[in-house]
């Protein structure tokens, strides 16, 4: 889901790739990853206390994004491997070969995890692909409620029915109800949580190529609803236009009441404006897949063991230190976020998070559109729903053309 | 009445026939509007006034329910076990559709049926209660499931159920359900109900899933009503009463919709004195209260746009057809006119334009200019000073001052010459400008005539007049000039012939004047024959005598006969001969003859002794392959012509008076005879002259060329080698060109030592020269001198020519011993040189000249003369030359005398032509066509004085076989003789 984020923030800096590699220490352990990843506080918290507690040395080889997932494979590839690679449980891990990689479903500390975090990391196979060490956020509607309320309307909804009336009198209101920025690719995900993390023996069968698309309603009925918004003017006249830099402007001046985004957003990327972040509360995504809405847990970075490193004693000794309470506490002190660890302290909520505690329980889906689905591609999703936008396309028409997709893209990773 | 003035009436009629349209459209467009405002809010008020009714009974109901079920619960407290009171309640619940039941005690703890039990969180509600009202409320109550709003009644009731003491008891509906009750499908299901409190909270509304908490601040936010019209609205609310009785509607705009807002209080019979105020609210798009009227209204406005648009298209229609009709026949008169202007333009030779002088556009111009002028239309259309092009004198162009000038509506004319830019034609016309307004608008009209015919009439007319004054004094002049020349001559012939008749004793003094009586006859009879000469060209009647003959022989002959002439006067006259291709050409020689003769016997006329005479001939680039273009210039340093007289040289009678021309004998018709031969002969004469220090004639003629020569004669003979020395290198330069289509190669030399040297060398190398011709007089060694030094040297076997423009008898007989061959003449003609060189070559002898003797001696004619003097002369002049003659009187004797003769008993037949009962011609073709025995080959020679070509060519068709010119010139009459029956010798055999 973050992944439209890391590839719109700016490039700062330039591989350190030759740098690190030519200061390679022999005998710690290689950590490879995003360098926008690996520069979080977080992280740079862990590796400096691990090097503090233990004296141990760790080499981190970081590449821009737009070079990650090709040099990261090729090192597998050419048997330069690192010891640990940091990578989202996503489509892209899919090009990896899981037998290259450890099983830590048997590590003392999975226990810590939460359900989510816990389910998060592990694949269909049951087995845990890598400690899940990273912010969680999360993915839901988050409506400028003192707006809504402004104009006499009831937030939050309840309903499909009740969420399309609030959009109808929103747009009678002269607001944008949604903030769809479409150059951007993560918002239909929403959609196809439910359908598929509720229903896993369906997942197992599509990827299995024993369905398709066409053939799940629910996907159909995600596509025509997104389609009769679009076409009611619920998410503004200037959607196809709209990219990841316009949506702060939309919300924070009130254009747009609503966004499907998560918490953490807020904290990173909102411009405060007319209205600020304490402005805005949280409810569940209403896209005609799930009666009551639908809330999607958050997307986490995994250090994952290269199961053929030379130091993998060592390298799991290196987990087992960041999972740690003493020291994910540490790292993640005062950082905004979902608890990944059951001993997790010293992080913080957003409000919005913590005023809708209740409905997330009752509501949140693990990300699985995006990280369980075989060929699923974000941007392809998000084209196919642009040429909808355009006309090119009917609802059928389009959810074809994400069918296709998956199958060109499924039949990519298998090769 | 003006156009403009009947269209500005049009217009404004029009104008306020739109308007009153428009206004009355409005006015019952508003009229319909707020009638169909009114009957909506009626029909609005109608329906919810039901609704109203309606729901306040169903409050009502429910609270009488509650209060019902309450007192059985009380009542049957001790005697109806709970279960049967839940099982009263579950059937209830099914029969009302309510969702659940509570018993509330005082604080505010619940218990169901079903044995759930909690807090109820009621605040106003409450204390209603409290003080024994009953309550509508939508204030939190536990739901089964714990999330949907409901909302709830309740009555102060007491009593114990379950063991629980209750004060009150409630039932609680889903808004869905509840809903129902206000009619929510009027109006399509477009129209929103709600059921609020007095400050527009909403406690539940028609919308399965309401979205609204408080449709006032709704309102305040999303429609177009102002903040004082909400004031009053919260305050009309607040009070629970309102102007205009139990609802109110007000119109407002919500979401770019209109929608119609009514509300009015609910009523139900109120329990207790803070019971709330409720609020039935309805909103409905204005297009659907009143879409009943709307459909009327728009019908209504259809038909009455449709009527409108009908009548208004039928006007339009009639006019746009009046205009159209209008256009279209003004247009066509217009085509029509512009046709015919058009067709008559290209048929007259007058040109017209219509000139903008504001634009200085040409609006018009008829399209016969390009015919007229050679100017292409669009020239002129583009640029109009294109015309002035055209114009002959731009003196003559109007400047744009005269046009000024001109005052509107008057005309001013010029007379121009125009050239026509094609053909080059030149034609006279009179421009007239008119200057107009046409529409207000300054316009010049030009009209441009063509008066060539009239203005060449009137020329004609002046030349005619100024040739008949020409005529008349050349009559005179002539009859003056006549009577001068004529008896001048006379004068002296009768002068003389008294004299004669006088001193006829003395033979010195009879033989004087004999030679000047001759001599003025002469002169006399050159005289008429000039008149008579001229006045056949004149009048057309003379024609060319076209064969072939040789230039060089006739410039021999122009040699012979003018050379002496010069001589006598000591004059130097000189031949030059150069470019001559062409040698042998077809043409009149006599009439060339005549022509050359004239200006070379003028050039000798009119040269003082001693001067100098150059007679050039020249070949020039003919046109055409089959014509040789020939220029003759006769160049004097003679006494010259003024100006003025060059300009009349060619007229009949003209002679320059001054004292030198007036001791010279002439006609006055020489150069006019010549000019008209030249015209005849297709060439131009011209003349260039200084008083005082010359003149120069020169005549260029084209001759048609006769079939080659053999071409190859030159190679037959084996004459392909020349060697030229003469020390004028133009002269050998002439020869090589000359000489190049014989394809004989020339070399020269410009000595004698070095023809010498070229042509031992060429000896040596067995390479002879097969003619070598040397001039006779170069520096050094001389013609003779290298001619002897060759033979000397080469041997005998080259022919060697010398090549003079002396007389070279005196020198002949050194010549020959010299090795000379032969003679040629200067100029150098090819011809000549091949004439003179073939006898070397082909070794034939020469034709020898006709021997010398007495041709008439013996010979004995038969003269036809009827005029007896004439035969009397000739008898005598016969006589003296030793021949006799029978003389017939008329042709009709002679051909009888003829018939009767013995056969060789004439020799010669002399006829005249002209003479009563059978004239000559007749003659001669009835003798030759008698049986005479020498019919067919006796001769018959013509004696008239009609000498012209034509005559002699009659004479010949006729059967003649010559002619000879009267008076009889016995010199003539010799070589006649000599010509057709040869020399008599001593026998009297013919040679």
């Amino acid at each position: 889901m973050k992944k439209c984020v890391f590839l719109t923030v700016p490039i700062f800096a330039a591989s350190l790739m030759f740098g690190a590699c030519k200061g390679l220490d022999p005998n710690a352990v290689t950590i490879m990853g995003r360098e926008s990843d690996l520069s979080k506080t977080y992280m740079t918290r862990i590796f400096d206390r691990y090097k503090e507690v233990t004296g141990n040395n760790l080499n981190i080889i970081s590449y821009e994004d737009s070079e990650f997932e090709t040099s990261a494979l090729k090192a597998f590839s050419k048997g330069n491997a690192p010891d640990i690679l940091l990578h989202f449980h996503n489509s892209d891990l899919s090009r990896f070969d899981p037998n290259d990689f450890y099983d830590l479903s048997g590590e003392e500390w999975v226990s810590d995890l939460t359900e989510s975090a816990l389910e998060y990391s592990t694949n269909a196979e049951g087995t845990l692909l890598g400690l899940p060490f990273w912010e969680s956020s999360v993915s839901g509607c988050y409506y400028n409620k003192t707006l809504i309320e402004g104009l006499g309307l009831n937030v939050p909804c309840t309903s499909q029915s009740n969420f399309n009336s609030l959009c109808a009198a929103l747009k009678t209101a002269g607001r944008t109800p949604i903030c769809w920025p479409a150059n951007c690719a993560w918002m239909f995900q929403f959609a196809l949580d439910p359908v598929f993390a509720d229903d896993p023996e369906l997942l197992e069968r599509l990827n299995g190529n024993e369905t398709s698309y066409s053939e799940i309603g629910a996907v159909t009925d995600a596509v025509e609803w997104i389609a009769s918004a679009y076409s009611r003017g619920w998410f503004g006249s200037d959607s196809l236009d709209t990219g990841w830099n316009e949506i702060s402007g939309k919300l924070n001046s009130g254009e747009a009441a609503m966004i499907f985004i998560w918490d953490t957003w807020f904290y990173t990327d909102f411009e405060e404006g007319r209205y600020t972040k304490d402005d805005f509360a949280l409810m569940p995504v209403f896209m005609n897949t799930a009666p009551g809405g639908t809330y999607e847990g958050g997307n986490l970075n995994m250090m994952m063991v290269n199961k053929d490193s030379d130091k993998l004693e060592k390298t799991l000794e290196f987990l087992r230190f960041c999972a740690t309470p003493e020291h994910y506490n540490e790292a993640f002190s005062g950082i905004p976020t979902v608890s990944v660890f059951k001993g997790q302290t010293t992080n913080i909520q957003s409000k919005m998070v913590t005023e809708a505690a209740e409905s997330i329980r009752l509501r949140e889906r693990v990300s699985t559109a995006s990280t369980k689905i075989r060929g699923y591609s974000q941007d392809d999703m998000a084209e196919a729903i642009r040429r909808l936008f355009r006309g090119k396309t009917t609802a059928a028409e389009c959810v074809r053309e994400m069918e296709a997709s998956r199958l060109r893209e499924s039949a990519a990773d298998r090769d | 009445m003006k156009a403009w003035v009947k269209n500005t009436i049009l217009a404004v009629l029009l104008a306020v026939s739109l308007a009153a349209v428009i206004a009355i459209g409005v006015g019952y467009f508003n009229f319909i509007s707020q009638r169909i405002f009114d009957d909506s809010t009626v029909h609005l008020r109608e329906i919810y006034d039901q609704v109203n009714r309606s729901f306040g009974a169903y409050i009502e109901k429910n609270w009488s329910l509650l209060r019902s079920w309450g007192n059985y619960f009380t009542l049957a407290d001790e005697t109806v076990s709970d279960e049967v009171i839940a099982e009263f309640i579950d059937d209830e619940k099914e029969n009302w559709g309510f969702t659940e039941f509570y018993f509330i005690d005082g604080e505010k703890n619940y218990h169901t049926p079903r044995g759930e039990t909690g807090t109820v969180e009621l605040t106003d509600a409450w204390n209603i209660l409290k003080d024994g009202g009953a309550v509508m409320t939508s204030e939190s109550m536990p739901t089964p499931n714990g999330e949907e709003d409901l909302t709830v009644f309740a009555v102060p009731m007491q009593g114990t159920y379950a063991e629980f003491s209750f004060e009150a008891v409630a039932i609680g509906y889903r808004n869905p359900d509840i809903s129902k009750t206000l009619n929510a499908d009027a109006f399509s299901g477009k129209s929103q109900c709600f059921v609020t409190y007095d400050d527009g909270r909403v406690l539940f509304s028609t919308q399965s899933e309401n979205v609204f908490s408080n449709y006032l601040t709704y309102l305040e936010g999303v429609s177009d009503l102002d903040g004082e019209t909400l004031a009053k609205i919260r305050s009309d609310w607040a009070r629970g009463e309102w102007d205009g009785g139990s609802s109110s509607v007000i119109r407002c705009e919500i979401g770019g919709e209109e929608y119609l807002i009514l509300y009015q209080r609910i009523d139900y019979p109120s329990q207790h004195a803070e019971d709330p105020v409720f609020i039935l609210l309805s909103a409905v798009p204005q297009s659907e209260v009143s879409a009943g009227f709307l459909k009327v209204q728009q019908a209504t406005m259809r038909v009455l746009i449709i009527i409108f648009a009908i009548i208004a298209v039928a006007v339009l229609s009639v006019l746009i057809v009046r205009i159209y009709s209008q256009s279209r026949k003004s247009k066509a008169e217009l085509q029509y006119r512009n046709r015919m202007f058009d067709v008559l333009s290209n048929n007259v030779d007058d040109i017209f334009l219509l000139l903008d002088p504001e634009r200085q556009n040409v609006d018009y111009i008829s399209p016969n200019v390009e015919r007229l002028l050679g100017i292409p239309l669009k020239d002129v259309r583009a640029n109009i000073r294109d015309m002035a092009k055209c114009a002959v004198d731009y003196n003559i162009i109007v400047p744009q001052q005269e046009l000024d000038e001109i005052p509107m509506n008057g005309n001013k004319h010029w007379e121009c010459e125009y050239m026509h830019q094609k053909t080059g034609e030149r034609h006279w016309y009179r421009v007239t400008i008119y200057h107009m307004s046409i529409q207000g608008v300054k316009k010049y009209i030009v009209v441009m005539s063509d008066r060539t015919l009239e203005q060449q009439m009137n020329q004609k007319l002046q030349e005619a007049l100024a040739a008949a004054k020409s005529a008349n004094e050349a009559k005179s002049n002539f009859l003056s000039n006549m009577s001068h020349d004529i008896r001048t001559p006379m004068n002296a012939i009768v002068g003389f012939s008294v004299l004669l008749e006088k001193d006829a004793d003395q033979a010195e003094k009879v033989r004087e004047y004999t030679r000047k009586i001759m001599a003025s006859s002469h002169h006399l009879l050159s005289l008429i024959n000039d008149v008579l000469d001229m006045s056949k060209i004149e009048s057309g009647k003379t024609s060319l005598n076209v064969d072939k003959f040789s230039l060089p022989e006739l410039l021999d002959e122009l040699d012979t006969i003018i050379m002496p002439q010069a001589k006598a006067k000591k004059q130097d006259l000189s031949v030059h001969v150069s470019g001559i291709q062409h040698e042998q050409v077809l043409g009149d020689r006599l009439r060339l003859n005549q022509i050359l003769i004239n200006l070379l016997s003028n050039a000798v006329k009119y040269t003082p002794e001693g001067g100098k005479i150059k007679f050039s001939v020249t070949e020039l680039e003919a046109p055409s392959p089959q014509y040789a273009k020939l220029r003759f210039t006769v160049r004097d340093n003679g006494i010259g012509m003024s100006e003025e007289f060059q300009k009349q040289v060619f007229q009949p009678f003209s002679r320059e008076i001054n004292s030198v021309t007036n001791k010279i004998q002439g006609t006055g018709l020489g150069m006019a005879i010549t000019k008209n031969l030249v015209d005849l002969m297709g060439g131009i004469i011209t003349v260039e002259s200084e008083l005082g220090a010359g003149s120069a004639f020169t005549v260029e003629l084209s001759f048609m060329l006769p079939e080659s020569e053999e071409a190859d004669a030159w190679f037959r003979h084996k004459v392909t080698r020349l060697l030229v020395a003469d020390d004028e290198e133009d002269i050998c330069l002439n020869i090589r060109d000359m000489m190049h289509d014989t394809g004989v190669d020339v070399s020269y030399v410009l000595d004698g030592d070095a023809a010498v040297e070229r042509a031992v060398t060429a000896h040596r190398n067995g390479e002879d020269y097969h003619v070598i011709l040397l001039d006779w007089k170069m520096p050094g060694k001389d013609g003779i001198e290298t001619a002897r030094a060759i033979r000397e040297k080469v041997g005998h076997d080259v022919p060697i020519l010398v090549l003079t423009s002396y007389d070279w008898s005196e020198i002949e007989a050194d010549a020959r011993k010299a090795g000379i061959n032969a003679f040629m003449p200067k100029p150098f003609f090819t011809s000549t040189f091949w004439h003179t060189i073939k006898p070397l070559f082909v070794k034939e002898e020469a034709k020898s000249a006709l021997p010398a003797g007495d041709v008439m001696k013996g010979r004995h004619f038969l003269v036809a003369e009827d005029n007896e003097l004439n035969a009397e002369i000739l008898t005598e002049m016969l006589g003296i030359e030793g021949a006799t003659c029978d003389v017939a009187t008329d042709g009709k004797e002679a051909l009888e005398r003829f018939e009767a003769s013995d056969p060789g008993q004439y020799d010669m037949i002399l006829m005249d032509v002209q003479m009563p009962v059978m004239n000559g011609y007749e003659a001669t073709r009835a003798i030759r066509a008698s049986s005479h025995p020498r019919a067919k080959d006796i001769p018959i020679v013509a004696m008239t004085a009609n000498t012209f070509a034509e005559d002699v060519k009659t004479a010949l068709e006729a059967g003649m076989n010559g002619h000879l010119a009267k008076p009889i010139d016995m010199t003539a009459v010799r070589a006649t003789v000599g010509q057709l029956l040869g020399t008599k010798d001593e026998t009297g055999d013919v040679q």
